[in-house]
């Protein structure tokens, strides 16, 4: 499936090369629903050049969205940076994913243009979204880089975040971003089962980790897990997880898993997620043999000690694989929209995709770029499809369920 | 050689010898003032959350549970500090062993050490997986939960009450205890009647700030697995109810204005002897060995086993390098910088507010002097979002330009530190000092500035070196409000924690340890603290 820029009289084209590379790259996954008008709906802040309600109202700033179009359409397979324009300028960054993640792509950026620099705010990923409300528009940062849509979700309802270039928008299928493109997704992941795979065979009934079970559910009533088994509950990421669920399988049926991790199975809880892989990697007697958790915690320490006993399964096709996705809000307030539609640009660009799919073993969002790596293909996974921006379930809900349900750290 | 039943006539002479100015009294309320206005965030944060709600979520079992369990930690820490604290503190000051001021510092040096850092140090050590499992094949029982968090606090808080004991102990007279004892006195009883209510001032200041360290931590008791009030706190935030957490925060400040009421009938009565006789040190005999084992002992827990694993994780890096976590030197300038600014502006706060409630007895001067404690309670994450908010209203062109709002941060929370010791030092004054000075018609400004200084200086330098150390190991608020992409030794720890990369947190961790050191031994080298 193909989508081009045509046949939208009222918008400017953004980003002819990425109009290339749209054509070039395809977009899969991204079915043309809404008649290619993903800022359809009356919230649109990109739309017309009319200038904005709710965001850049000082005048001065002007909105990302309407950042000027980058060179010439450019003939290519996949758009690159040497097809986007130089970035000149300086930007601020609130991350609430680590350094070690996402500074790669910032160091390569820099490398790049000289004339670029990009200071970035290291925090929790909460802690950010907490401290951008407090900020309110007198924030400094341009954008937040998160780790988790519920945490971009949480920008929008307050009003913080404006409107990305239609072009950014398109090139990305919808239910990895915000369907009025307020937030795109970057880079994604599915949760995932870790374990100590030397535990696993030596102390449990299961031989390997071949024998775990494909559906998230078995997790809660399996008697094998009881003891052992152990997550992390303040993460935005398993706030999903429990959404997602909801969605799937229902509130009373969540609710019961909830329930029957702490009741039945004991479930460990952690409050880091490095922690409860360092834990699942330890393996002391007391520690969990397995945790529900994302995958690159155990990526992580098989980087530092390749023979580490933590080892990854999968569910199929439930809210144990949700696929959720990293991304990025532009703040209403910002400096140089240029400056910020190219940089939003350049990390959904064939070289930002590539880069972090090596770095942090993730996901590509932006059809097209092969994902090469260790882990199973999403193809063999199968990740159920949800929108990331609007669950069933509020977030604030997922929250009160886990309080309700005993599941808190 | 004065008689104990002198000490109030004393203290109602020195209050009537000089009665602080209104000047003063107005310079300490507005230092009150500042450093209380974080609160007012919390409360126009906690009165949008429904009645209803608000309701349900105060008398929640869950806030029931974890108000227990965090009096519970609170009181556990402050009791075994002050078991640690006290004698460790006699045993340095009131003894012959040998080597006291090995032992003092090694007694006074866990408060330089993060208390969560130390938690994962002893786990890495002891615990499952660890050194000496590896090593030997066994392991410690485990320690987490409740338990472990008391224990970990505990470790890394009892030098409060060790430091604030030892500098009552040095400032009192000893030849009391030692007249008492010639009145057919046992040891052990003249401890108790005279030498103890002589101290007890100085043991309540430690012990409180022990109280107030343990109930606002938030590291340890989450690494621990303890559900305690913090972790509540925290569980709102990550769900992005800041209101919620907010109106739990106020709970915990309610709790701890308790705790500060009580404490302020401890701590009263501050005398102000200032005899310096220390009598004849007492004897420790056959008990020398045990004496200076037991102090090696916590010095290998709460000390070596860091630096041991610190250095374990720096020797045997194996992974890919991760060129983003490399250590940088100016990682360590900014953390000095950082706290070398908070100590100064701490001890220009709390100079005003100590001289006025160490001269003055009044309700007003009492009610400021505590108002000082509350940001220590107060979680940093809570304080820094408060002044998120504050300082995009009211200087928004300057917010997150330069340091200035993390310095007042720093203050906020850690003045207390300072107004304690600078306090101590201003009640020592003997009041025919000042009286002298203005029979030679020095003006207040000039008595001020030319004696009274002077005489309080090593409390005012003992009270910025605690607020130095306490700063330089701070995290939340440094993550917060730092100027965008400064980082400092504790943020580089952090993110190697976050990345799973050990090895790249030991330079920070043992350098962060190494100028904490030194610093600590510049405060004992002070005189009036003085390592003797």
């Amino acid at each position: 499936m193909r989508r081009a820029t045509h046949g939208r009289p009222n918008r400017r084209r953004f980003l002819l090369a990425t109009g290339a590379a749209v054509t070039g790259v395809g977009l899969a996954g991204c079915a043309d629903e809404n008649g290619g008008d993903p800022t359809g709906n009356g919230d649109a802040l990109a739309d017309d050049g009319t200038g904005s309600d709710d965001h850049g109202d000082d005048g001065g700033a002007g909105s990302v969205a309407d950042a000027e179009p980058m060179g010439e359409p450019v003939d290519s397979t996949a758009v690159s940076w040497s097809d986007l324009g130089e970035l000149e300028g300086e930007l601020t960054i609130y991350s609430g994913r680590t350094r070690d993640q996402i500074d790669p792509v910032f160091v390569a950026l820099e490398d790049e243009y000289d004339g670029l620099t990009i200071n970035v705010d290291y925090d929790d990923n909460d802690v950010q979204v907490n401290q951008l409300v407090q900020e309110g528009d007198a924030t400094p940062a341009d954008l937040m880089y998160s780790q988790d849509p519920g945490a971009l979700n949480a920008l929008v309802d307050e009003g913080l975040v404006q409107g990305l270039p239609t072009d950014v928008v398109d090139a990305v299928p919808e239910s990895y971003r915000h369907p009025d493109g307020l937030w795109t997704g970057v880079t994604g992941r599915t949760r995932s089962i870790q374990f100590n795979a030397d535990r696993l065979a030596d102390e449990t009934d299961f031989e390997s980790g071949d024998e775990l079970p494909t559906e998230i559910m078995e997790f809660a009533t399996d008697e094998r897990f009881r003891g052992i088994i152990a997550t992390r509950p303040n993460s935005g990421s398993f706030r999903g997880f429990i959404q997602a669920m909801v969605e799937l399988e229902g509130e009373e049926e969540t609710r019961g898993w909830v329930r029957a991790m702490v009741d039945d199975q004991d479930v460990q809880l952690f409050s880091g997620g490095s922690d409860q892989a360092d834990a699942v990697n330890r393996g002391g007697d007391d520690d969990p043999i397995v945790a529900l958790g994302n995958s690159y915690y155990a990526a992580r320490i098989l980087n530092e000690d390749p023979d580490a006993p933590i080892d990854l399964a999968f569910t199929e096709n439930d809210a144990g694989c949700l696929f959720s996705v990293a991304g990025v809000g532009v703040m209403n307030d910002v400096d140089d929209p240029e400056l910020v539609a190219g940089f939003v640009r350049h990390l959904l660009a064939a070289e930002g995709q590539e880069f972090m799919m090596d770095a942090n073993g993730e996901y590509p969002v932006v059809e097209g770029v092969d994902y090469v790596g260790e882990l199973p293909n999403l193809e063999e996974i199968n990740p159920p499809e949800f929108d990331l921006s609007d669950f069933d379930m509020d977030l604030r809900d997922a929250q009160d369920l886990l309080t309700e349900e005993g599941m808190t750290v | 050689m004065k008689p104990i039943t002198s000490y109030l006539d004393l203290r109602r002479r020195q209050i009537g010898a000089d009665p602080p100015s209104s000047a003063l009294a107005a310079l300490s309320a507005l230092v009150a003032v500042l450093v209380v206005s974080p609160m007012a965030w919390l409360v126009w944060q906690a009165a949008t959350v429904e009645p209803a709600r608000a309701y349900e979520l105060i008398l929640s079992s869950q806030t029931a549970l974890v108000t227990a369990n965090s009096v519970a930690l609170m009181l556990a820490v402050t009791a075994l500090s002050l078991l640690l604290g006290v004698p460790l503190a006699v045993l340095t000051t009131r003894t012959d062993l040998p080597y006291s001021r090995l032992w003092t510092v090694v007694a006074a040096l866990p408060l330089v050490i993060p208390s969560y850092i130390g938690a994962i140090a002893f786990v890495g050590m002891f615990g499952p997986g660890g050194e000496v499992d590896t090593l030997f094949g066994a392991t410690l029982p485990r320690v987490d939960g409740l338990r472990g968090a008391v224990f970990i606090v505990t470790l890394y808080t009892y030098p409060y009450v060790f430091l604030t004991t030892r500098a009552a102990l040095l400032s009192t007279d000893g030849s009391l205890a030692e007249a008492a004892r010639t009145l057919n006195a046992s040891r052990l009883d003249a401890f108790r009647r005279v030498t103890l209510p002589q101290i007890r001032p100085g043991i309540a200041a430690g012990a409180l700030l022990a109280a107030l360290y343990a109930i606002s931590d938030f590291g340890t008791p989450a690494f621990m697995g303890a559900n305690v009030f913090t972790s509540t706190i925290y569980w709102e935030f990550s769900g992005f109810a800041v209101e919620y957490a907010a109106l739990l925060a106020l709970q915990l400040v309610a709790i701890v204005a308790v705790v500060l009421v009580i404490e302020a009938g401890i701590g009263r009565d501050q005398d102000a002897s200032g005899g310096t006789d220390r009598g004849q040190p007492i004897r420790l005999g056959a008990w020398t060995w045990p004496a200076m084992g037991f102090v090696s002992a916590l010095g290998v827990l709460t000390l070596v086993v860091p630096v041991a694993i610190f250095t374990g994780w720096l020797v045997r890096s194996v992974g890919d390098p991760i060129p983003s976590l490399a250590f940088q030197p100016e990682f360590a300038l900014n953390s000095v910088y950082f706290a070398l600014l908070a100590a100064f502006v701490a001890c220009a706060f709390a100079l005003p507010v100590a001289y006025y409630s160490g001269r003055t007895n009044s309700l007003a001067s009492r009610v400021i002097e505590r108002a000082t404690y509350v940001g220590f309670a107060v979680p940093g994450v809570v304080i820094g979002l408060a002044l998120v908010f504050l300082g995009t209203r009211t200087l928004p062109s300057l917010y997150r330009q330069g340091v200035w709002l993390l310095v007042f941060a720093y203050v906020v929370r850690f003045l207390p530190q300072a107004v304690g010791t600078v306090r101590s030092s201003v009640l020592q004054i003997d009041d025919s000092t000042l009286e002298a000075a203005r029979t030679l018609d020095a003006g207040p400004i000039e008595t001020f500035r030319r004696v009274t200084l002077p005489l309080i200086m090593p409390g005012v330098v003992a009270g910025g070196i605690l607020v130095f150390l306490t700063t330089m190991k701070e995290l939340p608020m440094t993550l917060m409000l730092q100027p965008v992409g400064t980082n400092t030794l504790v943020i580089a720890i952090w993110e190697a924690q976050n990345a799973l990369a050990y090895r790249y947190a030991a330079v920070p961790a043992l350098l962060l340890i190494l100028i904490s050191g030194l610093t600590m031994v510049v405060m004992l080298r002070q005189e009036g603290y003085g390592v003797t």
